[in-house]
C-alpha cells in the first residue's frame, strides 16, 4: 500500500506568494521614490539632464563679444593677418571679465618673454609638424639676425599683436622703400 | 566764544566730510549699475545658421551634428586645448581635448608625443628620432560622438545618454563614477573627473551650441582646422566636406561606432 505523501495544507504556498507580492510591491514603491521624476522621457536617462547641461553657463563668448566694447582694437584686429585668432586664446575668457552686463575684472594681458613664448607656439620654424602653407613661419633666433636687431629683442617691439603687420608696412611707406609685407 | 568757533568749524568740516564720502559711494554704485556694454547672448550673433529665431529662442527641429578636424590645417598651437580648459575649468592632468604629435621616420617608426595634452603648445622638437623624418602632423582629439556609443550601452545607471540631435552627454547628478564607460570608450577621451567625482568628457560644448554659438574649440582655432555643422544643412561647410570628394576617415572605423567625427586628411598610422 503506498502512502500518500500529498499534503493538503496551503499555508507554504501562500507564504511564498506572500513574500513575493511583498517584495514586489516593496520593489515598485522603492524605485518610484529613487527615480528621478523625469526619468525614461526620452529614454533610459533623466529628462531634465538635458536642460541642465544646456543651463551651464558660457565661459566664453565670441570674438564679436569682445569687440563690441573695444572698438579701437576692433578696427586693428579685423584689418590685420590676425584677425581670426581669437581673442579669449591670449586674454581668457570673458566671463573672467564680464558679469551680466558689468566688467568685473581686468583681464591679463602677455608681458615680456611670455609674448615670445605666445608667438611661437604658432609660428615656430622648427617644429615641422605645421603645414607650411597654412601660416608664416620663422626660425628664432636667424629672423632677428636677418632683420638686424639684437637677438633679445621682443616680437611685439616690430609686430603689433593684433595686427601683426601695422607697423612694418607703416615705416616703410615712411621710408618709402619696399614693398607692403601680406 | 573762541570754543564755538572751532566746534562750528569742526561741524562744518564733518558735515563737508560726509558730504564727499555719500556722493563718492554713490557715485560708485551708480558706475555698478549702469551696464558697461551689456554682453548679452542675444547681443552676440549666431555661427551656427538656423538654431535661433529673431527673439533668440532655440528652434526645434532635426538636426544631425557633424565635427569635422582637418589635419592638413592644424599648427599644433593647442588654443583649443587653452579654450576647452577654461571653458569646463577642467582640473590640471585632465583632458576633454588633447593634441598629438606625429612623427614617422623613413622605417615607418611611429612616435607620438602629447606634452600637457597640448596645452602649453609645442616649443620643442622631438629630439629622440634617428632617421630621416617622412611624415609629421598634428592629430586633435576630442568625443566622437558615436552614433552606437559602447559608453550609453555600459552605464549601469542611466547617467549616460544620448540626445535626439546625437549628443551623447552625462548627467553628474546620476553617475556614480563607477568608470565602466571609461573602460568601454574606444577613443579613450572619457576621465573620472577629481572635482566632480563622476564620469566626464567633452561635450561639443552642447551649451553653446544650443544657444547658436559654435563650440568653444572651434571658434578660437585660429585656421579653421576644427569645423562644426548641421549636416541637414546642405549650405554648411561640413555638408560639402562629407558630400564632395575629399580624403574623409574615421578613427577605428572597425569597432562599429561610427562616429560623427570625421578627419580630413588622416595617415592610417593613426590610432
Amino acid at each position: 500500500m503506498q502512502h500518500e505523501y500529498k499534503s493538503n495544507y496551503l499555508s507554504h504556498v501562500i507564504k511564498i506568494i506572500l513574500v513575493l507580492v511583498v517584495v514586489g510591491v516593496v520593489g515598485v514603491a522603492v524605485r518610484a521614490m529613487v527615480l528621478p521624476k523625469s526619468f525614461g522621457e526620452f529614454g533610459h536617462y533623466r529628462g531634465d539632464a538635458i536642460q541642465d547641461e544646456i543651463n551651464r553657463p558660457n565661459r566664453h563668448g565670441t570674438n564679436a563679444s569682445c569687440l563690441v566694447c573695444h572698438p579701437y582694437i576692433r578696427e586693428m584686429h579685423l584689418a590685420g593677418v590676425h584677425s581670426t585668432v581669437s581673442c579669449e586664446f591670449c586674454h581668457g575668457p570673458v566671463a573672467d571679465h564680464v558679469k551680466n552686463g558689468k566688467v568685473t575684472n581686468k583681464l591679463p594681458k602677455k608681458e615680456g618673454k611670455e609674448i615670445k613664448r605666445l608667438c611661437l607656439r604658432c609660428h615656430n620654424q622648427i617644429i615641422r609638424a605645421r603645414p607650411k602653407e597654412s601660416i608664416k613661419m620663422i626660425s628664432m633666433p636667424q629672423h632677428l639676425e636677418q632683420k638686424h636687431v639684437r637677438t633679445d629683442h621682443n616680437c611685439n617691439q616690430c609686430h603689433n599683436v593684433h595686427a601683426p603687420l601695422m607697423w612694418v608696412n607703416e615705416a616703410k611707406a615712411m621710408v618709402g622703400v619696399g614693398e607692403e609685407t601680406k | 566764544m573762541m570754543m564755538d568757533g572751532i566746534e562750528k568749524e569742526i561741524s562744518q568740516d564733518r558735515r563737508a566730510f560726509i558730504k564727499k564720502v555719500l556722493g563718492g559711494t554713490i557715485a560708485g554704485s551708480l558706475l555698478l549699475v549702469i551696464p558697461a556694454g551689456a554682453m548679452e547672448l542675444s547681443a552676440i550673433p549666431e555661427q551656427i545658421p538656423g538654431m535661433r529665431d529673431d527673439t533668440g529662442t532655440f528652434i526645434s527641429k532635426k538636426r544631425k551634428f557633424a565635427f569635422i578636424v582637418d589635419i592638413t590645417r592644424c599648427i599644433g598651437c593647442g588654443s583649443c586645448c587653452v579654450a576647452d580648459k577654461n571653458e569646463y575649468q577642467v582640473p590640471d592632468g585632465m583632458y576633454r581635448t588633447w593634441v598629438e604629435r606625429y612623427v614617422i621616420d623613413d622605417q615607418d617608426n611611429v612616435f607620438v608625443d602629447s606634452p600637457n595634452g597640448g596645452l602649453d603648445g609645442y616649443q620643442e622638437p622631438r629630439k629622440d628620432i634617428e632617421h630621416p623624418v617622412r611624415d609629421t602632423f598634428f592629430v586633435p582629439k576630442l568625443c566622437n560622438m558615436c552614433e552606437h556609443p559602447s559608453c550609453v550601452q555600459v552605464c549601469p545607471v542611466g547617467a549616460t545618454y544620448q540626445t535626439d540631435d546625437g549628443f551623447v552627454l552625462v548627467d553628474a547628478k546620476r553617475c556614480v563614477a563607477c568608470g565602466y564607460c571609461v573602460q568601454a570608450c574606444p577613443y579613450s577621451v572619457r576621465f573620472i573627473n577629481p572635482k566632480t567625482k563622476t564620469a566626464d568628457k567633452c561635450t561639443w560644448c552642447y551649451h553653446r551650441v544650443r544657444k547658436g554659438l559654435l563650440p568653444a574649440c572651434v571658434n578660437v582655432c585660429p585656421v579653421q582646422a576644427r569645423k562644426f555643422g548641421d549636416l541637414n544643412d546642405k549650405d554648411s561647410e561640413v555638408y560639402k566636406i562629407l558630400h564632395q570628394p575629399h580624403v574623409v576617415s574615421v578613427l577605428k572605423p572597425d569597432m562599429g561606432n561610427k562616429p560623427a567625427l570625421h578627419y580630413v586628411g588622416l595617415r592610417r598610422e593613426v590610432v
